[in-house]
């Protein structure tokens, strides 16, 4: 039952990779959009598009680490 | 835990039990623990006394926690010191130096960038410890049987914390009371004032907190996930099964890439962790 309930809660838990998803994708179409208006400025864009990947990422793996949690840890 | 959830899928696996042997060779590199009767994912990150020492009540245990991170300190000051020996090192830099030098001149452009004002070089070389630190430690978390000190909550946070309180007094002594205007946007209608000094007060305090846990939940997740698929794809190959085998390799391949991007990560999350805390400090020292 316990297990069945964790199995449960981990599966939910990564629901939350679709909004994380979204905001990777939107992270770099916007990188596309810019890149493609204007060329020149790249490289400095390519720099804040992967720290945005970055910050998204992380709430991502905030809900991954939930799921470890529930899994393992209870 | 995993164990059971592998022979559940996979219900082959115990009768190949005693042939398992075979493949080990193999996954010495890649899948370290698949092999071991370690059963949790989490089991890498437990922390294990190395000396045992206890002052009054206080525990002061020698652990691989601490023998990593000596490691990893005694590895960045060797590197930067057989670089610089000679007073500088060498004109024409060897590799050795070309990696010091990238890693000085990368630091160096990020806290030109991020900080603004002239008093940005004072802060240079407690930037530039915290990225080698952060750098060589989730590199060392890579190599496979070591442990990476930066997956736990006392490191990044004792860490992040640290760097915040500091940030905050830099804030107070550069601006006085002034500081305080941190909290209250300028513009806002005095009605909302109070709701927004909380809300300001909330945000700046997460910040120390999400930095923490920034880091420890990448390295955490991602060493896991590569235990969990490493412990799928050593099943898959135990399968002595000619059908079987020829897709056998697929969660192997996935294990591989996997690295990589772990190894990406761990420089990114660095990388992250140095530029939010030059942008702190840039927002503490110029008030916005």
């Amino acid at each position: 039952m316990l297990e069945g309930a964790k199995s449960i809660g981990a599966g939910a838990a990564t629901i939350a990779s679709a909004g994380a998803a979204v905001g990777i994708g939107n992270v770099f179409s916007s990188l596309i959009h810019s890149v493609a208006r204007n060329p020149s400025l790249a490289k400095q864009l390519f720099g804040y598009a992967i720290l945005g990947f970055a910050l998204t990422e992380a709430i991502a793996l905030f809900a991954l680490m939930m799921a470890f949690l529930i899994l393992f840890v209870f | 835990m995993v164990e059971i959830l592998v022979t559940s899928c996979w219900g082959k696996q115990l009768k190949n039990e005693p042939k398992q042997m075979k493949f080990e060779w193999l996954f010495l590199t890649i899948a370290p623990c698949a092999a071991d009767t370690i059963n949790s994912p989490l089991d890498q990150f437990e922390i294990i006394p190395l000396i045992d020492m206890k002052i009054g009540d206080l525990y002061f245990s020698f652990t691989n926690s601490s023998l990593f991170m000596l490691l990893t300190l005694s590895l960045v000051l060797l590197l930067f010191h057989f670089v610089t020996k000679n007073g500088g090192g060498k004109l024409v830099p060897n590799a050795w130096q070309s990696l010091v030098e990238l890693i000085y001149d990368f630091v160096l452009n990020l806290v030109n960038e991020q900080i603004a004002g002239n008093v940005k070089q004072r802060f240079f070389p407690c930037i530039l410890v915290t990225f080698t630190f952060l750098l060589f430690c989730n590199l060392q978390g890579m190599i496979p049987y070591s442990f990476t000190v930066t997956s736990h909550f006392l490191i990044t946070l004792g860490l992040s914390f640290s760097i915040f309180i500091g940030i905050t007094i830099v804030g107070f002594q550069r601006n006085g009371l002034h500081f305080l205007s941190f909290l209250l946007p300028a513009g806002v209608p005095l009605p909302l004032a109070p709701f927004l000094v909380l809300l300001e007060l909330i945000s700046y305090c997460f910040r120390a907190l999400s930095l923490g846990i920034r880091l420890f939940a990448n390295m955490m997740a991602g060493h896991s996930l590569v235990k969990i698929l490493s412990g799928f794809a050593w099943t898959m190959l135990c399968m002595n099964d000619l059908f079987y085998f020829i897709g056998d390799l697929g969660p192997l391949f996935i294990v591989l890439a996997l690295t990589g991007l772990e190894l990406g990560v761990a420089i990114l999350q660095a990388y992250v962790f140095t530029i939010l805390i030059c942008i702190y400090l840039n927002d503490a020292i110029n008030l916005h």
